[in-house]
């Protein structure tokens, strides 16, 4: 009796879908997280190479800053903590000043955050809200 | 007897001099008494006087040891006396008289000479030898000498002949004397005294004998007068007679003397042999003052006579040929120094002998020569000109094997030693800045060898450092005016020793010259960073030096060239600067943090963020 030919689908094809399927599921998970996740997502991002070139013109504007803390400059009991970041993307360094209210948030060198940001006067970065990533 | 000989003979010398210029008491001094071969002084005495004398207070005196002749107090060095070696040189000068008419004049001379020696002087061969005289003074070398031999033997021809008359007229005298005495006895004869006729009576015979003898007398008195004028007469003529020889040896005796004097001593052979000739009484003693006299016997120790004379010439005669004899054979062994010593003590007593006076001018040059090198020789050394005279005793050295260098070459050394020795002094006086011991060296230099180069050169460095020293300080003036630290630095030897005596100069020099040391240490810091590939390293090393100096070409160019090559961390911590200042204080720590990313080491990145962390937070 002749055997009819099998209809089933390649059991490799059927493999590579799965793997597809679930490496699409992952990378949009983590970006509907990392969505999710910023909760400065509204904000603009802080234009840096503008920052760098002239500060004075975006006095008093908010951005937000994705970026990994690089040192601790100085810090002041009243006036808070200031740290240099690098920018991510970019990898610009920018000094940031974290104020005292947010002191007990733990900053180390390394960490990436979110940051909130508004120039302040003389063009100096004040963080004002501030989420670990 | 030789001693003798140099003793009369430098006497001679000098006489001779002094008879035709001048006294020896105003002969020239032959120089202070340079070292080499002039120990000459001329030393009189104190109170030494003129003398009236002919030969002056004291008889001449000669050391053949030292060669100084001492006479009437005063010394010479027989070498080094102007007047003689103004003569010597020219004799050296003149040529050999060798011509006809000198072989000539020899001839006769020796013709003379040979028919009045001992043996041939028979009456004919002098009265040859007198004929000759007068050829003999035709001929120019004479000077007429033989002609006054000749005068000289025939007045005392002349003088003889008349002696002969005043006996004759003597022998005339003595027959009337006679004839004289002889009347007179018989005058005598022809009144004899009687006997008185008066017989007893006494008083009558006294009267008549009286009368007799009155008679008697009277009848003598012409014969006793004539008598005694006869007498004297013959004692008149006989001292005129003694007198008139004495005259005339003493005549001929000082013309051999004026020969011997003059040094003619062939005329002094040929004066002595005619005095024999015609002196037959053999009394030769000198009859000269006491003067002459003392010359010949203080040396012979005897009483001087023409025989004396004769055997001085003869003596000097051949000394003279010895000399020259010498002077040849030295000269052969170019022994030059000797050679022409023997030919002037040759020259000193035998100048008019044939022996000199042929000696080929080819010979005597070389003689010459040297004289000349060694009286220049005293003269450098006598105006203390002492290249001059080290350069002369070196040509000396290699003419004449035995010159005597070392007296020269003492003097040479210990007087240019000495002279640079103050040199040297002054010259550590100059730098010292101390005047008074520079002139005072200066001058103890130029009083030994007023010559010096080393002096000459010192003298141009001071003259010429007033205006070196006035140029240099302003030009550091104009340089500092300018902030040309840099010219400064690199001419700072100048600089240095123009400011040494000036406290304000000094001062402004020395802070240029530690800003310069700074300015130089940051670039060799800046290339060596850069060796090691830290531009950025480099640039802020001499950014540093730049901020202190930036008129400073040099670290200029180096900065230039460093901020090419660390242009990227140039440019942020410029623009870092640039927003500082404009108070952008955010923006500007940010590119310091990120000059300081590029160069972590960077002190003006380090010196931003602190100084702009400061402003941010006051209170850290």
């Amino acid at each position: 009796m002749p055997r009819r030919a099998s209809s089933s689908v390649n059991p490799f094809w059927t493999l590579g879908a799965v793997v597809v399927i679930l490496a699409a599921s992952i990378a949009g998970g983590y970006f509907l997280y990392s969505f999710v996740s910023d909760p400065f997502r509204t904000l603009e991002p802080l234009d840096v190479a503008s920052y760098l070139e002239n500060s004075s013109s975006m006095r008093q504007n908010v951005y937000k800053l994705n970026c990994t803390v690089d040192n601790q400059l100085a810090w002041s009991p009243s006036a808070g903590r200031l740290f240099s970041v690098e920018t991510d993307p970019g990898g610009d360094i920018l000094p940031v000043l974290v104020p005292a209210k947010l002191n007990d948030v733990n900053i180390q060198k390394g960490q990436r955050f979110f940051l909130r940001i508004i120039v302040g006067d003389k063009g100096i970065l004040h963080v004002e809200g501030l989420r670990k990533v | 007897m030789k001693n003798f000989t140099h003793a009369v003979c430098a006497g001679l010398m000098l006489l001779a001099l002094r008879a035709g210029a001048q006294g020896p008491g105003s002969l020239p001094p032959s120089g202070e008494g340079g070292p080499p071969t002039a120990p000459v002084n001329n030393t009189a005495a104190p109170a030494a006087k003129p003398s009236d004398s002919f030969l002056g207070k004291d008889v001449p005196s000669f050391d053949p040891g030292t060669e100084i002749f001492t006479w009437d107090g005063k010394n010479w060095n027989v070498n080094d006396n102007r007047l003689f070696q103004a003569r010597f040189e020219k004799y050296l000068n003149a040529a050999e008289e060798t011509g006809t008419d000198d072989k000539n004049y020899q001839q006769i001379i020796a013709e003379i000479l040979d028919k009045l020696a001992p043996g041939n002087a028979t009456t004919e061969n002098v009265d040859e030898a007198f004929r000759l005289l007068p050829k003999a003074s035709n001929y120019e070398i004479d000077a007429r000498l033989c002609d006054a031999l000749a005068d000289a033997v025939y007045s005392a021809w002349r003088s003889q002949d008349a002696s002969e008359r005043l006996a004759h007229a003597n022998d005339g005298l003595d027959e009337e004397r006679k004839k004289i005495e002889w009347n007179a006895q018989m005058e005598a004869s022809e009144h004899p005294l009687d006997a008185p006729p008066g017989g007893k009576n006494k008083d009558v015979s006294a009267q008549w004998a009286k009368n007799e003898q009155l008679k008697r007398d009277a009848g003598m008195a012409p014969y006793v007068q004539r008598l005694a004028e006869v007498n004297a007469l013959l004692k008149a003529n006989e001292l005129k007679n003694e007198v008139s020889a004495v005259q005339m040896k003493i005549e001929f005796q000082a013309l051999i003397v004026q020969f011997f004097l003059q040094r003619r001593f062939q005329h002094v052979l040929m004066a002595t042999r005619f005095y024999r000739a015609v002196f037959t009484d053999g009394d030769t003693q000198l009859r000269v003052s006491k003067e002459a006299k003392d010359l010949f016997a203080s040396s012979s120790g005897m009483p001087p006579t023409v025989g004396t004379l004769d055997a001085a010439a003869n003596e000097v005669i051949r000394d003279a040929r010895e000399g020259v004899e010498a002077y040849t054979f030295l000269l052969q062994q170019n022994e030059l120094e000797s050679a022409t010593k023997r030919l002037a003590e040759a020259f000193m007593t035998g100048e008019y002998l044939p022996e000199l006076r042929t000696l080929p001018r080819e010979k005597k040059r070389k003689a010459l020569e040297f004289t000349q090198k060694t009286d220049q020789l005293i003269s450098a050394i006598d105006v203390k000109d002492y290249a001059l005279a080290a350069d002369l005793v070196d040509q000396l050295k290699q003419t004449a094997k035995d010159f005597d260098y070392s007296k020269p070459k003492a003097a040479i050394e210990t007087a240019t030693t000495v002279s640079d020795m103050h040199i040297a002094k002054a010259k550590n006086a100059a730098v010292s800045g101390d005047r008074q011991t520079l002139e005072e060296e200066l001058k103890a230099a130029t009083e030994i060898w007023p010559t010096n180069p080393a002096l000459k050169s010192m003298t141009e460095m001071i003259f010429s450092q007033g205006d070196v020293q006035q140029k240099a300080l302003l030009d550091f003036d104009q340089l500092l005016s300018q902030h040309n630290y840099r010219q400064i630095y690199d001419d700072k030897l100048r600089f240095i020793a123009a400011a040494a005596l000036d406290p304000v100069r000094r001062d402004q020099l020395k802070k240029v010259l530690d800003n310069m040391e700074i300015i130089e240490g940051a670039i060799i810091r800046a290339n060596e960073i850069a060796k090691q590939g830290d531009s950025a390293g480099a640039w802020e090393s001499v950014e540093v030096a730049f901020a202190q100096f930036p008129d400073d070409n040099k670290l200029n160019q180096v900065r230039a060239d460093l901020t090419t090559e660390a242009a990227d961390f140039v440019r942020t911590l410029r623009t870092a600067q640039e927003l500082e200042q404009k108070d952008q204080v955010g923006s500007s720590l940010a590119w310091y943090l990120k000059a300081q990313k590029i160069y972590p080491r960077s002190n003006y990145a380090q010196e931003g963020i602190t100084r702009l962390v400061k402003k941010i937070l006051p209170e850290t």
